[in-house]
């Protein structure tokens, strides 16, 4: 296999956006071949992430974002998996350029559905779930989670308070990240006291609905070499499954896909949990951050949730978890979000942090899931 | 094959319609062509009892489409008595945690145009 190299990363900003899918695609898509410092005509090929297209009239993105590019020859790629697209695109990009079909190629993730209100979002995305037994019953996303956590604060005698100080956490580094879309200092009373959407999950607990888009581009190491010295390797990726529905999972409070790809991940990259310096993780609600960093391997089951307390997991603690301010204030266009976890590590781990900077960062590590975890992928990088 | 209308028909009988690996003994609640234990492909239908324990659950205040009318309900997830099995599903007129401790006894009643229904014993 040939070593994969990142050399460019963009991104819109996150939030309430007026302009089209494509165009958000696009503007994140010019921004990272900018960044590259590469023309469009070097891209060999192209995979677009994006779950809802139908909301804003435009399914098929690939051949559309290429030939605005000006390269309407090239062949793309257009990949559903709820929102772990992002990480799953990158993957197919990234394993396409392992294997020596392309030396260039552009992942580009996008979502737009704020302008369909909070109704046609709750029921859209429950369509993600295993239908029959979840959203056909009445479980919305946040319902989902919200019965992990109720399962995870009866096993480890934790509070929605602790669930509320990893809102307040992320909330914190989104303030110093100028494209996320919540940026706003917020305090565990805020959290308590917002409204309940699924017990015990308020809607502090819950990250937003955004639109927004976030692109890289990934290069065989001989064309990194060649091009630029300021370049990011990937030395790990791992892909995982689970039970489609929470009833058949062993553990109501783990994520089996995030445990296989996780694996898969640190054996390629030869290093362990403890060698991450900081990681995006899938925060799409409170809970699974502590699930998360608990089967990614950073904390033992059920431990997570003292090293929030203890502050471990803050911006240049132990382990850095969400620089960005993750899913929770960065926010979560759902097509986008785990390209935009690769943008986040490129930025990090090429000094273009600036305040959210994670000190002497060597070692990021992405994590991105579809639905409850049905489908997930892990990724390792490391600066040159 | 388990469709979902023999399902709902046992739903509604207070039973849980699954399917036993012939080869191993396995039981699944949804329809998969390979045994999930051992890959056999045979199975055959078996009609469990569909009384459990409440794991966990969560009380929806901001509902999908078609659920605005049952606010405030709850989602379900419960042990089977009778299997390894888990089954989840609607429960109606849950207004606080109060009203449902974990452990809670619990039985499928039937299916309806909320899914599944799970009501207390």
């Amino acid at each position: 296999m040939e070593k994969v190299c990142l050399i460019g990363a963009g991104s819109t900003k996150y939030g309430k956006l007026e302009d089209s899918i494509t165009d958000i695609a696009l503007q994140a898509s010019v921004d990272a071949i900018e960044s590259a410092g590469i023309g469009p005509k070097e891209i060999q090929a192209g995979y677009i992430s994006n779950v809802f297209g139908i909301a804003d009239k435009q399914v098929h993105l690939g051949p559309v974002i290429m030939s605005n590019l000006g390269i309407p020859e090239v062949p793309s790629l257009s990949i559903e998996s709820a929102c772990g697209s992002g990480s799953v695109s990158f993957r197919e990009a990234y394993a396409n350029v392992a294997a020596g079909f392309y030396d260039v190629v552009l992942a580009t993730g996008v979502e737009k559905v704020t302008h369909t209100g909070t109704e046609w979002t709750t029921t859209y995305f429950s369509y993600c779930s295993d239908f029959f037994y979840e959203g056909g019953a009445g479980a919305s996303f946040p319902g989902l989670f919200a019965s992990m956590a109720r399962a995870y604060l009866a096993e480890f005698k934790a509070t929605e308070e602790d669930l509320a100080m990893v809102a307040v956490k992320n909330h914190d580094n989104g303030l110093l990240n100028p494209k996320a879309h919540l940026r706003k200092k917020i305090t565990i009373d805020d959290v308590m006291k917002s409204a309940v959407v699924a017990s015990p999950l308020k809607l502090y607990d819950c990250c937003p609905f955004s639109d927004g888009g976030s692109a890289v581009i990934l290069c065989s190491e001989k064309f990194a070499k060649a091009h630029t010295k300021n370049y990011v390797e990937v030395i790990g990726s791992g892909r995982g499954g689970s039970p489609a529905a929470l009833q058949g999972r062993d553990h109501i409070t783990t994520i089996p896909s995030t445990r296989i790809a996780a694996q898969a991940a640190y054996k390629m990259a030869g290093i362990s949990p403890k060698d991450v310096d900081f990681a995006e993780v899938h925060d799409c609600f409170t809970i699974a951050e502590l699930v998360d960093t608990e089967d990614l391997g950073f904390f033992e089951k059920g431990k997570a949730v003292e090293a929030v307390r203890e502050g471990r997991t803050k911006l240049n603690g132990d382990i850095s978890i969400n620089p960005s301010g993750g899913l929770k204030s960065k926010g979560h266009p759902i097509g986008a979000t785990g390209i935009g976890q690769v943008a986040e590590v490129f930025d990090q781990l090429t000094g273009k942090a600036g305040d959210r900077t994670v000190k002497d960062a060597k070692i990021g590590l992405t994590h991105n899931f579809g639905a409850t975890g049905a489908s997930c992928a892990v990724h390792i990088f490391k600066s040159v | 094959m388990l469709t979902k209308e023999e399902f709902a028909n046992n739903a509604k009988l207070g039973k849980v319609l699954t399917r036993k690996c012939t080869k191993c003994g396995h039981h699944h609640l949804v329809t998969t062509y390979f045994c999930q234990n051992c890959g056999n492909k045979g199975f055959e239908n078996a009609v469990i009892d569909g009384k459990g324990s409440i794991v966990t659950y969560t009380i929806i205040t901001v509902p999908p489409d078609g659920y605005e009318e049952y606010v405030p309900y709850a989602w379900v997830v419960m042990n089977l008595d009778d299997s390894e099995l888990r089954i989840s599903g609607f429960m109606a007129d849950i207004k606080s945690p109060a009203d449902l401790p974990l452990g809670t006894r619990a039985r499928i009643t039937g299916y309806d145009q909320r899914g599944i229904i799970i009501e207390k014993q």
